[in-house]
């Protein structure tokens, strides 16, 4: 379970930004910000381990179902006297947000996502502070982003929330290298309280330019899973077109396992946990086209080694079939239907992962003319044939920015796609920038 | 006396040989032409975009801070609510982008640069002595129905990152100002049609508006107004792609 930050700490940070805020000229301030309104429908599935746990027994895993969420997102910058170069910048963005699932009560997910100071002494800049630092080169993946970890693919554009960090960059003409300590707050915690994105982390990136090609180099040392190195290459090849690759080799990664006892037959408590795993690698090629129409065609596909192997699934499948087998079996007592259905509703575990299968394919076609941005986009699985398809509509005017998303997931009935618990998600935004 | 008439005959030829040289010296004239626009190599300006339909009603502003380097560097902050935080990166023929949420720098091409509400390349280019080449095609009238002379020059890209490949440009006999201009993209087809607004028409000294007319899809008109305009020489780091990540204090 991810340690979240206390309202009072929270609350600090916004009371320290304030004052830093209250005492500068409004020259020296730069604020921005945008409220947004997003009511969301979710057409819930019939086929997985969640719906066969709520068929044996009703209601055991309340599914997320459709909902509203209203958000306020401010941003701000201070910038003190250029005589102050230890202290060039004081920056925050703040989002306020309540989310109202349909028939429950209201959630508050507040959050900073980011309060950070800089020092800027020319060539060599440092931060400090909760941060949003983003990595490599590819859109629906990016093996790279080793210090933000960004969740792709999103039914909305959203700022991530930062993380606590150090961070120290040199800038030349045409190369830049940056080194950051990631999650310093977590060193020496347990490793379950510092999995994935929380692991204290040294990260560094080596940047250079030669024409029409960007070079990355990156290496990484976490607290638990020791090194891994990567490199990145995004290049333009022609006026409309450009090409992207980027690849990571891990000497260990986290990920989710199953109790070796857990076997076919229900258990007594979730037989699913993250573990430190051996070592791995992941890879993405890419390529984007533009047209003079304002047109553009984007194509990916990549492998992540970190996710469950095809053999893992097809042993999550057995269970869960098995599962469902024994809780329907004829004049079987309540106790034993329960634990099954409970058993089912933990096979949906593993499912929080960036990407289920380890190949998959992406493709995005999207026009811009105008006000507008209409996309179309697929998410593909060629192991089992899933697929995740999304339909966007955008208008964008001064201030008001409207969006609707239809998403559906599916695939044949084997395919881990059709298995999650929701078949059609659908969500309509409208947002005022100010 | 002969001799004298003869040397000043011989002087005057000269003199009007250079003349006219200079008249057609297609590089000294897109000089001048720019000094109108830029003043000087290295500068900060603040620009107004304001976009209106067909029929004259409003339909979009944007606010932008450029930063107009030597060297064919510019950067582009984008300043209006919509667009808050947008910044995109201009170093010869390579462009970056990025966008507020991800705080990642994002390699683009040409065809990318060109999305979005306003063509960045319209309110970040400001020079054509640099970026095209080309020859006088004669003394024409300023506008079409006009009474004005104007020196009418066919420019061609002399690089492969400028917005437009072609363009025809009017300018004043005089002083050199220009005028208008017609905008020809890639596949040679008009995109815009342009013409500039003086600060004092009977004396101008610095081109205070350029407005836009899309001749290729929705006919709206494009009026980049440029609010200010100060020398500034930007941090070498500042032109640094993955600097875009940053966020530096701007004077």
């Amino acid at each position: 379970m991810a340690r979240r930050p206390s309202w009072r700490r929270r609350g600090a940070g916004v009371l320290l930004l304030a004052c830093a805020v209250g005492v500068a000229s409004p020259a020296e301030v730069d604020s921005s910000g945008e409220l947004r309104l997003q009511p969301a429908a979710v057409d819930l599935n019939e086929a997985g381990p969640l719906a066969a746990a709520n068929s044996l027994v009703p209601g055991i895993a309340p599914i997320a179902g459709s909902g509203l969420r209203i958000e306020a997102e401010l941003r701000g910058s201070w910038h003190p006297a250029a005589t102050r170069p230890w202290l060039s910048v004081l920056a925050a963005d703040v989002l306020l947000a309540a989310d109202r699932p349909e028939g429950g009560p209201t959630d508050n997910a507040s959050r900073i996502n980011e309060l950070h100071a800089a020092s800027d002494f020319g060539a060599w800049q440092f931060g400090v502070g909760k941060k949003i630092v983003g990595w490599d080169v590819g859109y629906g993946f990016r093996p790279n982003d080793v210090v933000e970890q960004e969740r792709r693919r999103t039914l909305l554009p959203q700022t991530p929330e930062g993380r606590p960090l150090l961070e120290a960059e040199h800038f030349a003409a045409e190369q830049a290298a940056t080194l950051v300590w990631v999650n310093p707050n977590h060193a020496g915690d347990p490793v379950d309280a510092q999995r994935g994105a929380l692991e204290n982390a040294l990260a560094a990136r080596w940047y250079t330019r030669e024409g029409a090609a960007d070079w990355h180099l990156f290496a990484r040392w976490g607290e638990h899973t020791r090194g891994s190195i990567g490199a990145a290459l995004a290049f333009v090849a022609t006026d409309e077109l450009e090409l992207h690759a980027s690849a990571r080799a891990l000497q260990r990664h986290d990920g989710w396992t199953l109790d070796a006892q857990a076997g076919l037959a229900p258990v007594a408590s979730n037989p699913w946990s993250q573990a430190t795993l051996g070592s791995t690698s992941q890879w993405l090629v890419g390529a984007s086209w533009t047209g003079q129409q304002q047109q553009s065609v984007l194509l990916e596909y990549w492998y992540d080694g970190t996710t469950l192997s095809d053999d893992d699934w097809s042993r999550w499948m057995a269970r869960n079939q098995a599962l469902a087998a024994f809780g329907a079996l004829p004049g079987l007592p309540p106790g034993p239907v329960t634990a099954a259905a409970g058993n089912l509703a933990w096979q949906t575990t593993p499912l929080d992962v960036p990407n289920l299968r380890r190949d998959n394919l992406f493709v995005r076609l999207a026009w811009q003319p105008d006000h507008w941005l209409l996309s179309a986009d697929a998410l593909i699985t060629p192991a089992d044939r899933g697929r995740i398809v999304t339909l966007g509509v955008q208008w964008q005017g001064d201030r008001w920015r409207f969006n609707a998303v239809l998403r559906a997931y599916g695939g044949p009935d084997g395919a881990l796609l059709a298995q999650l618990p929701q078949r059609r998600v659908g969500v309509l935004g409208a947002a005022w920038a100010f | 006396m002969t001799t004298n008439l003869r040397w000043l005959s011989l002087l005057f030829t000269a003199f009007a040989a250079t003349v006219a040289q200079a008249a057609d010296d297609v590089p000294a004239l897109l000089k001048a032409a720019d000094r109108y626009r830029t003043g000087q190599d290295n500068l900060q300006v603040e620009t107004l975009v304001s976009v209106t339909n067909r029929d004259g009603s409003p339909d979009k502003e944007r606010r932008y801070t450029v930063f107009v380097q030597a060297q064919h560097k510019s950067l582009v902050l984008m300043r209006s609510p919509a667009e808050a935080g947008q910044k995109v990166l201009m170093l010869g023929d390579d462009f970056w982008l990025l966008m507020p949420g991800s705080q990642r720098p994002l390699r683009i091409t040409p065809s990318q640069k060109l999305l979005g509400d306003a063509s960045t390349g319209d309110i970040a280019t400001m020079s054509w002595a640099d970026d095209y080449s080309g020859s006088v095609v004669g003394d024409e009238p300023c506008l079409p129905d006009g009474e004005a002379a104007c020196r009418h020059l066919s420019l061609q890209a002399a690089r492969k990152g400028v917005t437009y490949q072609r363009i025809e440009l009017w300018l004043g006999k005089t002083r050199h100002e220009p005028i208008r201009a017609e905008l020809y993209v890639q596949s040679d087809k008009l995109a815009k049609q342009a013409r500039f607004v003086f600060d004092k028409p009977a004396a101008p000294t610095q081109v205070t508006e350029m407005v836009l007319l899309d001749q290729l899809s929705n006919h709206k008109e494009t009026r980049v107004r440029y609010v200010s305009r100060q020398g500034k020489v930007v941090p070498e780091a500042w032109l640094n792609p993955m600097f875009l990540a940053r966020n530096p204090a701007l004077e």
